[in-house]
């Protein structure tokens, strides 16, 4: 018999289960064939910055697959559940509303981590093809594609979040939006500094906090060029990404939990 | 479920969540302070090839030709009056803008100003704001103020008297050609260098811009070249005051007392104009005014 404190694992689990029966991993294969063909094709039309091409293709497809599988599957959770009304008997088990979110939650990041760890072994695989040997800065591929996890992770709970009290449609348009803001967040700050009104600059100030800051995760260049990433960033970004998936997690628990499911 | 319970997330979400963003602010001025240092940022364009970029906006070249003008004018925005300002990517911002757009009439007249401007208020080349705007000039062939900017930058920048007049002829035959165009051009063709045309030019380059960064500097000069002229006259007053008294005056202050002058002047930042020993008049050390050179 499953233990009340072990349900958000069990839902986890299921969710995964799910997304991998829904052939949500499918998009791997279309990836394989984008690797393969960058390799082959990289060799032939560029000289000397095969690595950057590999690298610059590789992470900006998996952060881009996984943004589309986090917003798409990540606005379906809770809506889905209500309209197959799967989610009634669910509810009538000993689990808790604020563990089900949890656990949705944790079960699609758990999809997207292996999505994202199969694609990163094709982008390594890609770099062995076109011959080139292991090089200390290669660790940085990886701290980049860590960084997209994060991002994705930011994603995947605020999709959860809209997914509580919106339809599919609007919680993609919704969650879509807050990408958007959070990649041009420092634009925005920008653009109240340029107005020289107070009023503005303020505003624009407290919108920057507000909204995710994507930009933060953005090592994809930092990566290909073999620059170092400090450290410090990785433990900062980390932390960031706790912070406000705890922030948007926290508050899809209370929407959901107010709910009226009748 | 009790309501209590019920209630439970949402009252942990409420006095739980604003914490949380103070922590998310303070770390994000932590990572602002790591990965973006002011003095240290790394310019790059993407893409600067506003050909390429047209054909991957599949359309939406008007579009992405906004979002460029928008990155230009905050691109200026952020270094213009900074330490070590450098310009590097103003004109690759608007080259991109205008290939996207070629009709953008703004970003023409903008480039013709802060490409050509001096460091550190602008690029300081000339030669690409020329292009810029001749370029212009050949996808808006119409477009009389293009042909004025482009007169001004052979007027005010490069001293080419005969080009600029040619300028000013040229627009003054557009469509919609302003009849000053016309007399301007005569009159740089013969009196260039002299304040009195400068004036003409920055006057009507303030009356017709719509771009508020142009027309502050337009006006900046306007007021240099005013207080070029107040001097003028303050040099013959302090002649006839040298003739009157067998020295210079020390100050405006004894030109007032000699009843040359009604009160103290000031230029137009508002600070007294000072006398130097050989009796010429210039601004005060402390005005902000910029008096164009000739």
């Amino acid at each position: 018999m499953t233990t009340s404190s072990a349900m958000p694992a069990v839902v986890a689990i299921n969710t995964f289960r799910e997304a991998v029966r829904d052939r949500v991993l499918y998009n791997l294969i279309f990836f394989a064939f984008l690797m393969i063909g960058a390799a082959i094709l990289v060799g032939q039309i560029s000289i000397g910055i095969e690595r950057l091409v590999i690298i610059n293709l590789g992470l900006s497809a998996i952060s881009l697959f996984g943004l589309v599988m986090a917003i798409f599957i990540g606005v379906g959770l809770v809506s889905k559940e209500i309209e197959k009304r799967t989610l009634y008997s669910l509810l009538a088990k000993p689990i808790r509303r604020w563990e089900f979110i949890a656990g949705k939650y944790a079960g699609l990041l758990l999809t997207l981590v292996v999505n994202t760890a199969v694609m990163t072994v094709g982008v390594i695989l890609a770099l062995c093809y076109i011959g080139r040997p292991y090089m200390p800065y290669d660790k940085e591929v990886l701290i980049a594609v860590y960084f997209i996890l994060l991002s994705l992770a930011l994603v995947t709970a605020i999709a959860l979040f809209f997914s509580c009290f919106s339809s599919p449609m609007l919680s993609t348009l919704f969650t879509l939006g807050i990408y958007i803001t959070g990649v041009f967040a420092e634009d925005i700050r920008g653009f109240g500094k340029i107005t020289k009104n107070p009023a503005i600059e303020g505003l624009t100030k407290v919108v920057y906090y507000l909204v995710p800051n994507f930009h933060n995760f953005n090592a994809i260049a930092t990566a290909s060029h073999g620059q170092l990433i400090p450290l410090s960033l990785i433990w900062q970004n980390t932390l960031y990404a706790i912070l406000y998936v705890a922030v948007v997690l926290l508050a899809a628990s209370a929407v959901f939990s107010r709910r009226n499911l009748k | 479920m009790s309501l209590r319970a019920k209630n439970r997330p949402l009252w942990t979400a409420l006095v739980a969540i604003p914490f949380l963003f103070v922590a998310i602010a303070t770390l994000q001025q932590r990572i602002d302070a790591e990965t973006r240092p002011p003095d240290n940022q790394k310019e790059e364009l993407l893409l600067p090839s506003g050909a390429l970029l047209k054909k991957l906006s599949m359309g939406y070249d008007s579009l992405f030709a906004d979002l460029y003008w928008t990155r230009t004018i905050q691109y200026y925005g952020e270094r213009v009056g900074t330490r070590h300002a450098n310009f590097d990517l103003l004109y690759p911002l608007l080259d991109v803008t205008t290939t996207l757009d070629p009709n953008m009439i703004a970003a023409y007249r903008f480039g013709a100003i802060f490409l050509s401007e001096p460091l550190p208020l602008g690029a300081g080349r000339t030669d690409l704001a020329v292009e810029l705007v001749k370029r212009g000039i050949k996808e808006n062939s119409d477009d009389w103020a293009l042909y004025s900017d482009l007169g001004f930058l052979y007027y005010w920048r490069l001293k080419d008297y005969p080009n600029a007049a040619k300028a000013y002829l040229d627009g003054s035959k557009t469509s919609e050609g302003p009849g000053w165009m016309k007399l301007m051009a005569a009159r740089v063709a013969e009196k260039g260098g002299s304040a009195e045309t400068a004036r003409m030019i920055w006057t009507e380059l303030y009356q017709t811009t719509k771009d508020p960064n142009v027309r502050k500097w337009a006006a900046t000069q306007l007021d240099g070249l005013a207080a070029l002229e107040d001097e003028s006259h303050l040099n013959v007053l302090s002649e006839q005051y040298r003739k009157l008294f067998g020295r210079y005056p020390a100050s405006t202050k004894d030109l007032r007392d000699a009843r040359l002058l009604a009160g103290i002047p000031v230029d137009p930042a508002g600070y007294p104009y000072a006398i130097g020993e050989d009796g010429k008049a210039h601004l005060a050390p402390e005005s902000p005014v910029q008096e164009p050179k000739f």
